[in-house]
């Protein structure tokens, strides 16, 4: 398969389950929403040594936001259940509740399976703190030098999508570059997805495990390095002298099978050989985005395994 | 099974009679015939409801009551699901101790409307006199849940004892809040004097001015958070006309009262 001059791959990129969870969070206006956002989203590209992954989904007009103001959605997910509401608390009470004019919402509201996200961090109030029923959810409002923090008690929790890849195979670094940064666009703002890496490019994809280093979760990806290719076993066509990378988590397969299309197509330009995909001989997840079927409009492609049920969407 | 439950009253009533029976969602199971041989009081007497009423329609959770209904009390009492449209004014304790569901009332309500409710909505188009999400006599709580909407104007003593849910109304009589142990009540127009006193945690919102208590002591004007979201909930679930200066205006705060735990607050808005 080709889209303009650039070859699909037959393969597929490999994801596992992740749990997750949608944070909105609202504020005086856009700019203090992303700077609670930014920070909340900081240092946390990926799991092997984040602890969890997150980036901002889209940003909300006040109309779409549970108080009428101004406000970003965040995804962040983790590998395991137990480990989602620890991370959580930490990022909102030192990103959220410490940034002026916040307030905190859960965006999976009709998600049966919760976390108690509110309900510790209100007893940073010091006994201070006070609870409103609002349309049969709890909100904490805990006192602030500022005035009063509001976060919503309990979040709903997604089991979701993590690992959703594809590769950009060019000609030189810029065209990579180019290439990746116009799949980033395409894709930033669909619902239900993230790109938690920097501007949701990664150049450093990652190979299980290490050769020489024992102990290493993971290390340089040779066989798509191309300084590499002529003392490593590569993976890289005639002509490829870069080659950049696009992570995706999201809270359902479709998702992100949506967005690797919408992202894929607009890599497809001027500079780039070809699009592959990262995956582990099906070992590591049960989750299989192939590049072909998605790029011909297939995206219902069923996981092998616990296939999530499609989260509800604010 | 009908699209609804149509009880038209036959005659006026010449005495108050008592019909907790009234409530749509033990409707829900019932054919006509049961439904008119349910009893209302007219104090230790009973009466079949199908003497009172003309029923049109069975096995429903939507029920109509029709009819000048101002000395029909109790209806909706204990009511867990369903929607009742009552087209007219109603009398006492429309809705008390309702769990859950919906009542409309199209004209006015009588004393105790929504005494003890526990949840659910209950809308009045018209007036309430005393005591609205207020306590049954003698009992420690008020309203536990749910909404009250007041378009027009509540008497004496609404939310008195109220524990917990929203209560909002136009304006009130005194003593609004009376012994509030938490909850919300909102008042977009007048409040009464008095409001407040013997609060515990309960918040009463001042959209259009009070007399602050004595009791209770100035803490700051800020705008609170919590009550851009349920100024906002009240406006798009019951249409109420609140604008974005209230929704994020600023409001001063009092804490009080002080002659108790000092936890509740007096939130009055200021216009601009």
């Amino acid at each position: 398969m080709e889209i303009r001059g650039v070859q699909i791959d037959d393969t597929f990129a490999e994801a596992f389950g992740m749990r997750g969870v949608r944070i909105i969070i609202t504020a005086k206006n856009e700019k203090w929403a992303r700077e609670s956002a930014s920070k909340l989203t900081g240092f946390a590209t990926s799991v092997i040594a984040c602890k969890c992954e997150a980036a901002v989904e889209r940003e909300l007009t006040p109309s779409e936001t549970p108080d009428g103001r101004p406000g970003i959605s965040v995804l962040l997910f983790t590998m395991d259940s137990d480990s989602l509401p620890k991370r959580v608390i930490e990022r909102i009470g030192q990103t959220v509740l410490t940034c002026p004019t916040t307030a905190c919402f859960d965006g999976l509201p009709d998600l049966p399976d919760r976390i108690a996200i509110g309900k510790p961090l209100r007893t940073f109030g010091d006994g201070f703190q006070a609870s409103k029923m609002i349309g049969g959810q709890r909100y904490w409002r805990v006192p602030v030098m500022e005035g009063e923090f509001l976060i919503q008690e309990t979040f709903g929790k997604a089991k979701g999508v993590g690992g959703g890849n594809f590769l950009i195979l060019a000609e030189s670094a810029e065209a990579a570059l180019d290439a990746a940064e116009a799949a980033v666009g395409a894709m930033s703002g669909m619902p239900g997805v993230i790109l938690p890496f920097p501007g949701g490019i990664v150049r450093s994809g990652s190979k299980v495990g290490a050769k020489k280093y024992k102990g290493m979760i993971a290390s340089t990806n040779d066989a798509f390095a191309p300084t590499l290719r002529a003392i490593a076993q590569t993976s890289l066509p005639a002509g490829v002298n870069s080659v950049l990378e696009i992570v995706l988590d999201g809270l359902d397969f479709r998702s992100i099978a949506k967005a690797m299309q919408m992202g894929i197509d607009a890599a497809c330009r001027e500079g780039v050989r070809s699009i592959t995909a990262g995956n582990y001989g099906g070992k590591l997840g049960p989750y299989h985005f192939h590049l072909r079927k998605i790029m011909s409009g297939d995206l219902d492609d069923a996981p092998k395994a616990d296939a999530p049920k499609p989260a509800a969407a604010t | 099974m009908s699209d609804r439950i149509t009880l038209t009253l036959r005659s006026p009533l010449e005495r108050a009679l008592d019909a907790d029976a009234i409530a749509p969602d033990r409707f829900a199971g019932l054919g006509s015939q049961e439904i008119s041989a349910l009893p209302l009081w007219d104090g230790r007497n009973s009466v079949a409801l199908g003497d009172v009423f003309a029923v049109n329609g069975e096995r429903s959770q939507t029920v109509a009551l029709e009819g000048d209904l101002t000395r029909l009390n109790g209806v909706g009492t204990m009511m867990a699901g369903g929607t009742l449209e009552i087209h007219g004014s109603i009398g006492n304790a429309v809705g008390a101790r309702m769990r859950g569901g919906a009542i409309r009332v199209q004209g006015s309500a009588g004393d105790d409307a929504g005494s003890a409710m526990a949840g659910g909505s209950l809308v009045i188009a018209g007036d309430a006199r005393d005591r609205v999400g207020g306590a049954l006599q003698g009992a420690s709580k008020g309203m536990t849940g749910g909404d009250i909407i007041v378009r027009g104007s509540a008497g004496r003593e609404c939310g008195a004892r109220m524990r917990r849910g929203i209560l909002y109304c136009t304006s009130v009589g005194a003593g609004a809040g009376l012994g509030m142990i938490a909850g919300n009540i909102i008042v977009s127009a007048a409040i009464g004097d008095g409001a407040g006193v013997g609060n515990k945690r309960g918040t009463i919102v001042a959209l259009g001015g009070i007399m602050v208590p004595p009791t209770y002591a100035y803490a700051c004007t800020y705008r609170p958070p919590h009550l851009s979201l349920m100024l906002l909930y009240l406006r798009s679930h019951y249409a109420l006309s609140l604008d974005d200066a209230q929704l994020h205006g600023l409001f001063k705060r009092y804490s009080g009262d002080l002659a108790e735990i000092g936890k509740g607050e007096i939130l009055e808005w200021q216009a601009t």
